[in-house]
């Protein structure tokens, strides 16, 4: 079980951005995704420093932000679980969506489309809007 | 920075007429693993061999866990220099001993535990052993050491790949278990580069750049893309 969520956490880093935001967002959307499970345990910041071979301080402060979002919480002498409530991946999920359209629309507008134009498109896609 | 574990002040070092190191000033944080990268005779060996007291600057200052260097503050430091080579004669096992008996602060069970990583056995004699056998072996005796300063001249330079990995796993390892100021040298960007969390960039004896990686990544790209533009 350990070992298949250890694959799971595996990626590639890219190393011209900070290392810790690229695991805590790899964390967070393998969760959002459903690829993590609720309530799953979490690899010690040991096992993870090591399957991404990476400096463990590095993925303790990741670690801390995925407290800090409530996506995970620590049992003491137990380790770090994802937490098992929905509402709160839900929410993360939500963020991560948020996001994602921020970054899009940001784009289109710097291709100078409005979002009445966006809308349009995504209409003529077959989105209806709703 | 909250605490230094090194701190050198306009240091001037001149070997035959040149300059290996000419106004270095730097401060490095305790319980950070730190790269010290730089071309070939940027002063990363001498800054080194000054920490452990083995050349003394013409000029300036080192204060290494907040002394001048010295036998006192080399009880405290595990230092593997460049190029290290073990005794021919003896095997992995008599090492430990030499290492149990000689080296301050040296772990025993943690040393054989280290060995499991390194893919080394009692039993080996270090004659015969490949270059990367014998970088294990010595990088065994300096990590097994619990010691709050580690200093790492090359440790990956001329290995192969695999001899590598198991370097960076128990340094991984080692990162996990205890506070320590770690300091590595290497050429090696690419591979390592995930180990550190602080950059120094030395060129013609003097600091280029110093800071946090994940800093440095967020403003100007990968550790080797910045040395790629700082020395390119």
């Amino acid at each position: 079980m350990k070992e298949e969520l250890g694959g799971k956490l595996q990626f590639e880093l890219d190393l011209s951005q900070p290392l810790y935001e690229q695991v805590w967002n790899h964390v967070r959307s393998s969760v959002a995704k459903g690829v993590i499970g609720l309530g799953e345990k979490m690899p010690s910041v040991r096992e993870l420093a090591q399957m991404l071979q990476i400096n463990p301080n590095t993925v303790m402060r990741a670690y801390q932000e995925l407290e800090r979002d409530g996506l995970t919480e620590t049992r003491r002498g137990q380790g770090t679980f994802i937490t098992s409530d929905p509402i709160k991946v839900a929410t993360v999920r939500e963020s991560l969506a948020q996001a994602a359209v921020e970054e899009f629309l940001a784009r289109m507008d710097g291709l100078g489309f409005t979002v009445r134009d966006v809308m349009q498109m995504i209409r003529s896609k077959g989105g209806n809007g709703e | 920075m909250k605490d230094v574990a090194v701190q050198c002040d306009s240091l001037i070092k001149t070997y035959g007429g040149k300059r290996a190191l000419n106004g270095f000033t730097l401060s490095l944080p305790a319980n950070r693993v730190t790269a010290v990268l730089g071309p070939n005779g940027a002063g990363k060996s001498t800054f080194f061999r000054m920490l452990t007291g083995l050349t003394a600057p013409d000029s300036g200052s080192v204060r290494v866990l907040g002394h001048a260097p010295g036998w006192r503050t080399n009880r405290q430091i595990a230092y593997l220099p460049d190029r290290a080579r073990w005794y021919g004669n003896q095997t992995v096992a008599e090492a430990l001993d030499w290492g149990a008996k000689l080296l301050p602060g040296f772990d025993r069970p943690r040393a054989e535990q280290l060995l499991r990583y390194m893919d080394l056995e009692l039993q080996m004699p270090a004659e015969g052993m490949s270059r990367g056998q014998e970088a294990r072996l010595m990088l065994t005796l300096c990590i097994a050491r619990d010691v709050p300063l580690l200093v790492l001249d090359e440790p990956f330079a001329g290995i192969d790949l695999i001899s590598r990995e198991r370097i960076v796993s128990a340094l991984i390892d080692n990162m996990s278990d205890r506070e320590q100021t770690v300091l590595i040298s290497t050429h090696e960007i690419v591979e390592t580069e995930g180990l550190f969390d602080y950059a120094v960039f030395l060129e013609n004896g003097r600091v280029a750049l110093a800071g946090e990686t994940e800093e440095l990544r967020r403003e100007r790209g990968s550790l080797e893309m910045l040395y790629r533009k700082l020395f390119g």
